[in-house]
């Protein structure tokens, strides 16, 4: 019974509130730009409009292009189920999880390629072209910080990997992380999610064709991606298994919050960069990472 | 069933095969599924039970007949059962009698032939009797390789596979014969205790290396594979290239292993696995980009088997075990959706005659079935989940992490290959993603791919078969560990049980969790769409009218960002007429990337020698006269030499 | 072991990668300025008992590397008219990752040395390794004169590092004599910008191929 009420509560969290950040990101924009801004639930009122809507589809994509988004949400879903909330722990947990966090993500990011290659359009060929370019570079930068995390904690648990010491590794692998969570998520300075130019765009133009329910299971797909990143960071970097339940409770509310917030302030200060240097920022983001790994080691040693 | 008895009816099956492959095209096939089924009986007693061993008193060459069936042998025979089997199933509808009268008789002949003579390598025991058996599989893979000798590149690919296996052939015969030299017995088995045996090592490395394709000795694989009948490139790939790894797995265990010979195996594992796929991205050809794949995939294979050495190196048997297990399943599995994966490019082929993806697209309407299959196989080789190459990847991720987590020097090569294998991961799906998108997804390319149609029933059912067996290894992972530890404890003679890990069984159930969750969520999805309504219109593309299949993204254009990053090693050729004049009509670009190591390296080389060899050829003239007079003074030079050594 | 010195060291190794990614040349010469007043202030901190010597050493440093010669690199890039690096022969992704590969493996290196004992546990000879090979990437990898000019002095900074080993045997002598070379470097170097500006109307030294008959 107990577990049956854990997951729900669980899902109710994932589900609920991961639309609120992309709000509370657009009102920090908003309010750095000294405009009112869209309200903080716009995103919820999207997702319900959008459910209500009918579907108009390519003629040439075949059944998947509507199914496959709803595996991608599954993929997040189920990766979103193994990170631990903080005090609760993780709703699923064994040793080697982590690796299967990693692909779990991969299966996302193959399902909703394939749905954008289903339209034989050379914009959503180009998106597609261009997540999984850029994802091999976040892959390698994801594998050096769970290593970095597996051998400061010596465990391959995310229940237990995620709760870390702190130093100066912390500082490189929030610096790397953040870097990926940006790039993965399809944020300033990678992709501009609000740019009406398809050329600049990654993820916004591989879901262009999608429309009604399939598109709102992407975007809340999107925005659960955007929680799941902004908990890791959170709980990659803040040493919480030594805080008591609530405080470390609200340590991880506070940490989302800061993250998703810093994310609105990188957007509202910084431009995009051009294509031709995501893959140094990525690299950069790898090798911030390489060096919390090599950080972690030397302290494993002493 | 008996396991002796098996075999001998297996053997009788194969026999049987040979005899009627070229007169009766069914009873050919129902013997070549007996055999197959009862050989893989004879694999799952020996992966249950004890070994099987039989020594005869016959003597062939001189030597006694001594056949063995142990752990590691049954693991790769259990794969050559299963693939040899779909092979034969979807090779009698691929390579018909009615499509190809002049070579259908002789590719079921040879058919025969190669399973029966891998089963045979497999089997031996004996070093001469392996090299035979080995120089009879090698040959068969040949006489396939060129079923349709009338076109000139599978001519050229079918010698430089003969080239290529015969430079192995040869070092494995340097191996053979000094082992037997030092052991005074053609015999082998365990014999760790021999310190002076470990510089053979590098003989079997190169010798099976170049059967298994690792880089950069995999020169002979991609046109070999891409013009074979795509039945024959199914289990040239599926698993003749794994007898090469059998050979490195056997010998590895059994020799005792050179200084720093697992750091060597590993650091090739790592460079075949992330260069295969580079290569693999840069071609247009959709059978040579699976060729090249295979080059991935047995870097995969060879990163568990190298750190399993390195374990062993270390004294530390756990991590070193999973890493181990995790590439002997990768053997399966990549057997197993490598084949799948090949039988799918034979259908495309089979219905559209090209094997040019940007001739391609659009193919999922008219071949769903081919489709959703590859597809399948798309996800189980980018090592996603709940499929079986997921699995096999986490095992060794697994023992990569706790390599490192140990804290042992060992690490220090352990970082490196989790990080290459993360990056092998996001090229395979990359590289997958651009095959599907362009050949099955979009808008037609061509004629030919608007017009397509799909395969029959048995090539279809041999590949459900292989499908199944993919699903069933990711969603059921512990029911075939029992299989995979024996053959892991049997490779060290040290490691007596291999203990599966314990997470292995709760992955398995998240397996089958997220597949029911998956097209639970899909139903659903689909049930909405429908109720809301669902119309079809053009697609959309920011609201251009006239959408063309040529706006597409193509197979140059999709690698593009990532060839651009491997450019310094894969040196693409590019052919470009840019626009000119204020009304430009005649601009063009082409890139292909070439076989790099075989073009830059191996081609100037053997040049070189062809040089030489012209100039040493004008001493063959015909004249006997000269031919005499070349005796004389060779045996002039002879009595020189024996006068000037004579003095000692 | 000293940790003030091993930051400000670990520091210099960053910069070090900084200077591999970043295209802007007026940022190279601002990383290169830093990383040379971060070694200026290295002497002081190596030492408990402050001596005249070093102070003297860390303050011609600290004007020489931070102050003087990106001032006349600054000059010589305005003249030109040219701010960025665009088609390197190295990439920055490739030159980056060489980079720290090559940092990462003179960490590893360090036990495997012959050092005195009083180094053990420091990172100064890694670090002048690891300048080093920055300074020959950039030396290698980069077209324009100035990116050239400021691998050099990446390259002197790391013998730099390693004269810090020396500190105590013969301090002054040394640097001085370095310092002098290099600066008189950069004079011909600037001089030599102002000739190729002049001539090609470019600053990429690939022109200087047409000049070999």
């Amino acid at each position: 019974m107990n577990t049956i009420v854990d997951i729900v509560l669980r899902l109710a969290c994932w589900l609920l509130l991961a639309p609120l950040l992309p709000g509370i990101i657009n009102r920090v924009k908003a309010w750095v730009g000294g405009r009112r801004g869209p309200p903080v639930l716009q995103l919820y009122y999207d997702l319900a409009r959008l459910w209500k809507k009918s579907v108009v589809m390519s003629t040439l994509a075949s059944p998947a292009f509507v199914v496959l988004p709803a595996v991608a949400w599954v993929a997040l879903l189920a990766a979103a189920m193994l990170m631990p909330l903080g005090p609760a722990g993780a709703g699923l947990s064994f040793r080697g999880d982590v690796v299967l966090m990693l692909y779990l993500l991969g299966l996302g990011r193959f399902c909703t390629a394939w749905a954008a290659m289903e339209t034989g359009s050379a914009f959503e060929g180009m998106g597609a072209v261009r997540e999984v370019s850029y994802a091999v570079l976040a892959e390698a930068a994801m594998v050096a910080a769970m290593l970095s995390l597996s051998v400061q904690t010596h465990s391959l648990t995310l229940t237990t990997m995620l709760s870390p010491t702190v130093g100066a590794g912390a500082v490189l692998l929030a610096a790397g992380l953040f870097i990926v969570l940006l790039a993965e998520n399809c944020r300033v300075p990678f992709d501009d999610p609000n740019t009406h130019l398809e050329l600049t765009m990654i993820h916004e133009v591989m879901v262009l064709d999608h429309s009604g329910p399939p598109f709102a299971v992407i975007l809340h797909g999107a925005s659960m991606k955007l929680l799941f990143f902004a908990v890791l960071l959170t709980q990659a970097v803040l040493p919480m298994g030594k805080l008591g339940v609530v405080s470390s409770a609200c340590v991880l509310v506070a940490g989302v919050f800061v993250v998703t917030v810093s994310v609105g302030f990188v957007e509202s200060l910084m431009a995009r960069l051009a294509f031709r240097r995501v893959p140094l920022q990525l690299a950069t983001a790898f090798l911030l990472c390489v060096f919390a790994l090599l950080v972690a080691w030397k302290g494993g040693v002493a | 069933m008996n396991t002796s008895l098996a075999l001998v009816v297996a053997a009788a099956g194969m026999l049987l095969g040979i005899m009627t492959g070229r007169t009766a095209a069914r009873i050919w096939l129902i013997t070549t599924l007996v055999g197959v089924v009862a050989a893989a009986t004879a694999a799952l007693s020996v992966l249950n039970g004890a070994d099987w061993e039989w020594r005869s008193g016959f003597t062939v060459g001189g030597e006694l007949l001594h056949l063995r069936l142990d752990g590691i042998s049954a693991l790769f025979m259990m794969l050559l059962c299963v693939v040899g089997g779909a092979g034969s199933v979807y090779g009698s509808e691929y390579w018909s009698e009615i499509e190809h009268p002049r070579s259908a008789r002789s590719g079921r002949l040879w058919w025969s032939m190669l399973v029966l003579s891998m089963g045979l390598v497999l089997v031996m025991s004996n070093g001469l009797h392996f090299l035979i058996a080995w120089e009879l599989f090698a040959l068969s893979a040949y006489f396939l390789i060129t079923l349709d000798r009338q076109r000139s590149e599978v001519r050229a690919a079918g010698w430089l596979y003969l080239a290529a296996s015969h430079t192995g052939t040869l070092c494995l015969f340097a191996f053979f014969t000094s082992l037997a030299a030092q052991t005074g017995s053609w015999e082998f088995g365990p014999m760790r205790d021999q310190a002076a045996l470990s510089p053979l090592f590098w003989l079997a490395l190169v010798g099976f290396g170049l059967k298994a394709g690792l880089f950069p000795l995999h020169i002979w694989l991609p046109s070999a594979h891409a013009n074979a009948p795509s039945h024959v490139s199914a289990i040239l790939s599926g698993v003749a290239i794994k007898l090469g790894i059998y050979g490195l797995v056997r010998f590895s265990g059994w020799l005792p292993m050179p200084e720093n010979a697992g750091t060597v195996v590993a650091i090739l594992g790592v460079v075949s696995a992330v260069l295969g796929v580079a290569f693999a991205l840069g071609q247009h050809d959709m059978k040579r980009l699976l060729a090249y794949h295979s080059v991935e995939n047995i870097g995969i294979i060879l990163i568990g088997l190298g750190f399993a050495m390195i374990s062993v190196e270390h004294g530390n048997a756990a991590w070193g075990s999973l890493a181990l297990a995790g590439g002997l399943l990768h053997v399966w599995n990549h057997g197993l959706f490598k084949a799948l994966l090949f039988f799918g490019a034979g259908s495309v082929l089979h219905a559209t005659g090209t094997r040019e993806m940007s001739r391609l697209g659009g193919l999922w309407r008219t071949m769903p079935w081919t489709a959703g299959l590859f597809g399948l196989g798309a996800v189980a080789i980018c090592g996603l989940p709940p499929l079986n190459g997921f699995v096999s990847e986490w095992l060794v991720y697994l023992g990569l992490f706790d390599a490192t987590i140990l804290h042992e020097s060992s690490a220090w090569e352990a970082i490196p290959a989790a990080i290459a294998l993360g990056v092998t991961g996001g090229l395979a799906l990359a590289c997958f993603i651009k095959v599907c998108g362009i050949v099955f997804l979009g808008a037609p390319r061509s004629e030919a791919a608007a017009h397509a149609h799909e395969c029959g029933k048995s090539m279809r059912s041999a590949m459900c078969l292989l499908a199944g067996c993919c699903v069933a290894i990711g969603l059921a992972p512990i029911v075939f560990w029992p299989a995979i530890a024996r053959a892991a404890s049997t490779w060290h003679p040290a490691w007596k049980v291999v203990q599966a890990p314990e997470s292995l069984a709760p992955l398995g159930r998240v397996h089958v969790a997220l597949a029911v969750l998956a097209i639970t969520a899909a139903a659903l999805l689909w049930r909405r769409v429908k109720h809301q309504g669902l119309k079809r219109e053009l697609t959309w593309d920011c609201g251009y009218a006239k959408p063309s299949a040529r706006m597409q993204y193509t197979v140059g254009s999709f690698a593009g960002i990532i060839t651009e990053w491997f450019a310094f090693i894969l040196r693409p050729v590019r052919h470009m007429h840019r626009p000119r004049g204020p009304l430009p009509h005649d601009a063009s670009f082409e890139e292909h990337t070439p076989e790099t190591v075989l073009e830059r390296v191996v081609a100037p080389f053997a040049n070189l020698i062809m040089r030489v060899s012209l100039i040493a050829r004008r001493l063959q003239h015909g004249h006997v006269q000269a031919y005499v007079f070349y005796v004389l003074i060779g045996l002039a030079a002879l009595a020189a030499i024996v006068i000037a050594g004579g003095g000692k | 072991m000293n940790h003030n010195l091993n930051l400000l060291l670990d520091v210099a190794m960053g910069l070090n990668l900084v200077s591999l990614a970043c295209s802007r040349l007026q940022t190279l010469i601002r990383v290169m300025a830093l990383q040379g007043v971060i070694l200026g202030l290295m002497p002081l901190v190596m030492e408990h008992d402050l001596d005249w010597r070093f102070a003297l050493i860390a303050l011609a440093t600290v004007f020489g590397k931070g102050m003087v010669i990106p001032l006349l690199l600054r000059r010589a890039m305005r003249k030109a008219h040219t701010d960025r690096e665009l088609e390197p022969f190295i990439g920055f992704v490739p030159s980056l990752l060489l980079g720290a590969g090559g940092t990462i493996a003179a960490l590893a290196m360090v036990n495997q040395l012959p050092l005195l004992p009083e180094h053990t546990g420091s990172v100064l000879v890694p670090a002048a390794l690891a300048t080093i090979l920055t300074g020959f990437i950039l030396l290698i990898g980069r077209a324009k004169a100035i990116s050239q000019a400021c691998g050099y002095l990446i390259l002197e900074n790391g013998i730099y590092v390693f004269g810090l080993l020396l500190l105590k045997a013969m301090p002054i002598l040394v640097e001085a004599g370095v310092l002098l070379d290099i600066t008189v470097s950069v004079f011909i170097i600037s001089i030599v910008v102002d000739r190729i500006q002049t001539v090609f109307d470019s600053l990429d030294t690939r022109h200087l191929t047409t000049l070999r008959e």
